[in-house]
């Protein structure tokens, strides 16, 4: 605590610019997003009567929790790409920093407000999936009862009971956390980008490349490794590729819950708390840069 | 004694400049002192170095040497400017916002909450004349709106300093008049008032203290009566006087020895002259 009884880190100072940024990027309608996915799970509700009902299963789960990867990934970089060169640009930074408020809060209160906005999106999209789950398993036992009338009781309850254990499974509750937690990392990264970068569309191009490097580094490593042997140096050098460009194919678990594979809890962990501190370790390298900032 | 409300000791504020080796002083070792419960005006042409001066103040920008101090306090820290008010040159706040809103943000930024959060709220809505648009977003304010609600916020904590950049910048002249009694009010309150711009007329009409910078360098810097007194001549202004009385004065000036410079009709402003027109047209229109 200062002099004047000021304290470096407020719950409330942050909240504040926290709920402030919710409802800047809920009042600039990115909330079309969830629509734009409302539309592909109903669209692709339509071509699945060709499929049988494990299929069609599949398919859904593949298309949803793809999309939604896929559309919180694009969620977290857009909204949180224009925050700060925005205020910069409005001159907003200079009412709001020439409040009692730190640099960091004011960073840790726009992450906030972001993560919030990914944590509503990320369990309407899921309501929205495990309706739309429902109702076609509701369908497709429906039609299995009709198809199996003449059939044993006995056999019958096993249909359904296949029906149900393809439909929803307890595996896919983890699998879209990691989803939030990937999009959680993103946003901070892009963060981290916004604070050195002069425009937006700089950091959404920075962000997209990342986004590929990403997805692509551990196929490259994996080459890398098996022609050029694992030296001290080669190693300090992909760790360090590694911080900057975070491994995001560790967070794709997608193919084994689409596959009906039970993701164990220790890599659901491991995987969490691996974004958790890659979204700590870009918030720290942002304020590190936005320190000293001159405004 | 008294602490100032500002200090500022040898600052100095080079930007580089890129792909050059040298770089651009906008300030250079600037000394000076805010007293308390004054208005200061930081006076310059375009480019002289006033917004670069009151961003340092704030700690939005960080001096290449030396150093400034809120109420004894360095500015770089964040709890110096729960003293301090700010308005920036043109600021756009929250086009999404509500003044009420703004208000409230702002408000929740200096650590206000609940009743004491919503009295102020509304008080400040009162005092800057705002009350009826609080409910608008700020997307829909005027120019004038705008400063109005800017200066409300930069007031939410009652702080003892308030800093305008160039507050009356773009504003017609009837909203200059309303922010210019806004901004004596507040020295009646006892808040110290530190602005700046280049419309002198305004500026000699409210500060008791003037800095003039130019080329990022204190040329000037004083209390206003002193610095615009002119030490060998004297006015009088009379009502009514005749023709016959204005010959005897000069007359008697002249046996001791003063010369009689200059005699004329003293005038309105222009702008006072300007605010009486609208005014009463708006009077007229009303009437209809």
């Amino acid at each position: 605590m200062s002099k004047s009884g000021h304290r470096a880190f407020s719950a409330g100072r942050i909240a504040a610019i926290g709920g402030n940024t919710f409802t800047e990027l809920s009042r600039l309608k990115v909330f079309y997003v969830l629509l734009l996915f409302a539309l592909l799970l109903i669209g692709n509700s339509i071509f699945m009567a060709q499929f049988t009902f494990q299929q069609e299963f599949q398919v859904l789960k593949d298309i949803a929790l793809g999309s939604m990867s896929l559309l919180t990934s694009v969620l977290a970089v857009v909204a949180t790409a224009r925050l700060i060169p925005q205020d910069i640009e409005d001159r907003t930074i200079y009412t709001i920093l020439a409040k009692p408020v730190t640099r960091f809060e004011y960073l840790l209160g726009k992450l906030a407000g972001v993560l919030l906005l990914l944590a509503l999106s990320v369990i309407i999209m899921s309501a929205l999936f495990f309706i739309v789950l429902k109702v076609r398993e509701q369908t497709v036992l429906g039609e299995t009862l009709r198809q199996m009338h003449a059939s044993s009781p006995e056999q019958r309850a096993e249909a359904l009971g296949a029906v149900r254990a393809s439909a929803f499974q307890a595996n896919l509750v983890p699998g879209i956390a990691i989803i939030y937690v990937k999009a959680c990392l993103l946003a901070a990264l892009t963060l981290f980008v916004s604070t050195f970068a002069t425009t937006t569309i700089f950091t959404t191009v920075v962000m997209v490349f990342v986004y590929f490097i990403g997805h692509l580094q551990s196929t490259a490593r994996a080459y890398w490794l098996q022609t050029n042997g694992a030296g001290g140096i080669t190693k300090v050098f992909l760790a360090l590729v590694a911080l900057f460009f975070p491994d995001l194919q560790l967070f794709n678990l997608l193919d084994d819950i689409v596959a009906g594979t039970a993701i164990p809890l220790a890599l659901f962990a491991q995987t969490a708390t691996l974004g958790f501190f890659y979204t700590g370790f870009y918030l720290l390298l942002a304020w590190a840069v936005f320190y000293r900032k001159e405004l | 004694m008294n602490e100032p409300a500002v200090a500022v000791t040898g600052v100095t504020k080079a930007f580089p400049i890129p792909f050059q080796r040298r770089s651009l002083l906008a300030v250079r070792d600037l000394t000076l002192q805010v007293p308390p419960g004054q208005i200061y005006g930081l006076l310059g042409p375009n480019g002289s170095g006033k917004s670069t001066t009151l961003k340092i103040i704030l700690g939005l920008v960080f001096p290449t040497r030396g150093k400034t101090e809120i109420f004894g306090q360095d500015s770089n820290l964040a709890g110096s400017r729960e003293a301090v008010g700010f308005l920036p040159e043109n600021p756009y706040f929250y086009k999404y916002l509500t003044g009420r809103e703004t208000l409230r943000f702002y408000g929740k930024l200096c650590g206000l909450r609940g009743a004491r959060l919503k009295n102020r709220v509304e008080e400040l809505l009162d005092r800057v004349g705002l009350t009826s648009a609080s409910d608008r977003r700020l997307g829909v304010y005027s120019k004038g709106m705008l400063q109005r609600i800017g200066l409300a916020q930069a007031l939410v904590q009652e702080p003892k300093l308030v800093v305008l950049d160039e507050p009356t910048a773009g504003v017609d002249p009837a909203g200059a008049r309303e922010i210019r009694d806004l901004i004596l009010d507040l020295k009646h309150r006892g808040i110290t008032v530190l602005l700046s711009s280049h419309l002198l007329g305004q500026v000699q009409e409210i500060c008791d203290r003037v800095g003039i910078l130019a080329n990022g360098v204190l040329v000037r810097e004083g209390a206003l009566a002193d610095l615009l007194a002119i030490e060998n001549r004297t006015d009088l202004v009379f009502e009514n006087a005749s023709a016959a009385l204005l010959r005897e004065i000069e007359a008697l000036a002249g046996k001791s020895g003063a010369r009689l410079v200059e005699q004329s009709r003293s005038r309105t402003s222009l702008e006072r002259f300007f605010l009486e027109a609208t005014h009463s047209s708006a009077e007229s229109r009303r009437d209809e």
